[in-house]
């Protein structure tokens, strides 16, 4: 099963963007883990994820997670921001699995 | 019109290639990461400690007739005290906690490159703090300088102490036991040489200063960032903060969250005052604290768009209106990513003058209503997704006429956006209408071919 993080200020926006990727991938029959958190709590939790994802308003600390990711080879990109406002959840799952494929 | 886009492309390219690569920078460096990180764990403290407030300082006139009234406010004269200790052991003393969170923070970004233990950093800062803020004088602890004073000297405590550990650890400075030795009691001697380090400068400094200016370092520190402090709390410094905040925004970057972690170190201080006014019964002397940000500039989240929702629900652009319908139920909440990237806001010229403006015009009303004393000031910590008019009554003490002007502020943001939103809606129009000609077109064409 893959394990994806999602994190935004402070976990709550990218709440209600993870119930709507769970719905989707409910709807598929994709199993995933989906969490969403603080970008405060990046660096302690992304080992446990096989990929994690930025809020578009948090993308300023691409660069830092980036880095912190890249030994362990975890891939961290920042969700297309019209599909985070319109909460696209399958659209933003289908672009996590991608980046894991 | 070429004009306009002129001028707007400048502005962009100024956020663009100023404004968010120095915000990117600041906000993900990791001293301004530990003090944001830190007020955010100490927040539960204060918020509870707060929220007893109104049981010792009830929302009613001092002479009012009202039976309820009347008792709650005998009572709570009787045992103030008491009704108090929990407050004072919270937010009364909340640069301890401010301190240690903030150590711990900051010592979680050197686990990994400097095997620093966060827990060790927290214990190290909070004795740092003690030492400095409260010696001991006839058998007690004097607690003066641990609320609100003492938030500068905690700050510059805590990542002193860290920063002090990492040092040393870098350079191997330390005591060496045998591999044999468990690690517990070897992280507990790594902590010998850096208690040291804090007894042998903290305090001599603290001495120094205590017998030149009769003035424990807390207090000395105060005096330095007084300027700064009230500065912080004036008209001018609350519309700056709100343009960075909200320019931030429009370039897609959280800027409330970089805003609000540079202006909480201001907003506590201030809160201390108000809170140490109000046990004083003389008048509040302060404005800008977080709830006045929170509840009454950004109503419904940053750009105040709580109005803006209010228009997208009965837009006749589908797009417009389902976004007021993904978004209404959050934005009672603060929430409104949806709206920001979802319309979008962000990069989009046409909400670049509301965007800015409607909160800037909140800001000013509500600030003038309480230079007028028509409303109360802050004086609690109230959690942010706290819907804004409970959210405003509630920092203010419970001051119903707060949660009416929240009220007012978003129709006065509606008003604000209506014409911007129509601008829009027309082009999304056009858009939806091309859109469902296209379509049309592709389904015709479609049965011909078969």
């Amino acid at each position: 099963m893959k394990r994806i993080l999602v994190c935004c200020a402070a976990g709550l926006s990218t709440s209600m963007v993870v119930n709507r990727m769970r719905q989707a991938a409910e709807q598929q029959n994709i199993a995933v883990e989906l969490n969403a958190a603080g970008i405060n709590v990046f660096t302690e939790s992304f080992s446990r994820y096989d990929c994690c994802l930025l809020g578009p308003q948090v993308k300023t600390h691409l660069e830092a997670c980036r880095a912190q990711a890249a030994t362990s080879q975890i891939p961290v990109s920042v969700i297309n921001s019209m599909d985070y406002g319109m909460m696209r959840g399958d659209k933003i799952l289908a672009d996590a699995l991608a980046l894991l494929a | 019109m070429s004009a306009n886009h002129a001028a707007f492309n400048v502005i962009f390219r100024f956020v663009e290639n100023y404004v968010s690569p120095i915000a990117g920078r600041i906000s993900s460096q990791r001293h301004v990461m530990a003090i944001r990180d830190g007020f955010i764990s100490a927040m539960p403290f204060m918020i509870v400690g707060s929220f007893l407030l109104v049981f010792a300082y009830p929302p009613f006139s001092p002479d009012t007739t009202w039976g309820f009234a009347r008792s709650w406010l005998d009572l709570a004269k009787q045992f103030e005290g008491q009704i108090l200790t929990p407050f004072d052991m919270t937010m009364g003393i909340m640069s301890i906690y401010i301190c240690a969170a903030i150590a711990y923070n900051l010592g979680k970004h050197y686990v990994k490159s400097h095997q620093l233990d966060p827990f060790m950093c927290a214990m190290l800062s909070l004795m740092a703090f003690l030492l400095v803020a409260a010696p001991k004088t006839k058998g007690t602890l004097p607690v003066d300088s641990l609320g609100g004073t003492g938030i500068f000297t905690a700050i510059l405590v805590a990542i002193y102490c860290v920063e002090m550990m990492r040092f040393l650890k870098a350079h191997n400075i330390g005591i060496r036991l045998p591999d044999q030795v468990p690690p517990m009691i070897k992280n507990s001697f790594d902590l010998l040489i850096p208690v040291l380090v804090v007894v042998l400068t903290l305090y001599p400094l603290s001495l120094f200063i205590q017998t030149q200016f009769d003035m424990l370092i807390p207090q000395a520190i105060m005096s330095l960032f007084k300027p700064l402090v009230s500065a912080a709390d004036s008209l001018p410094a609350i519309l700056l903060a709100v343009l960075i905040g909200h320019l931030l925004w429009f370039a897609g970057i959280h800027g409330a969250a970089i805003v609000s972690g540079m202006l909480q170190m201001f907003w506590l201080t201030n809160l201390g005052m108000n809170q140490s006014a109000l046990a004083q019964g003389a008048p509040l002397p302060h404005i800008f604290m977080e709830a006045f940000w929170t509840f009454f500039i950004v109503v419904g989240g940053s750009g105040a768009t709580m109005g803006l929702v209010l228009c997208y629900l009965r837009s006749r652009s589908v797009h417009l209106r389902s976004i007021g319908r993904l978004s209404v139920v959050p934005s009672i909440f603060n929430i409104n990513e949806p709206v920001i990237f979802g319309t979008p806001i962000v990069m989009n010229p046409v909400f670049f003058i509301p965007f800015l403006l409607a909160p800037m015009v909140n800001a000013i009303i509500a600030w003038a209503a309480m230079k007028l004393d028509l409303i109360g000031r802050v004086i609690s910590v109230v959690p942010w997704t706290a819907p804004a008019p409970i959210g405003a009554a509630w920092g203010l003490g419970w001051d119903f006429r707060a949660a009416i002007l929240v009220v007012v502020l978003a129709v006065i943001s509606a008003v604000i956006y209506f014409p911007f939103f129509k601008v829009y809606e027309k082009q999304l129009l056009a858009q939806e209408a091309a859109e469902a000609d296209a379509q049309k077109e592709a389904e015709a064409e479609g049965r011909q071919v078969a």
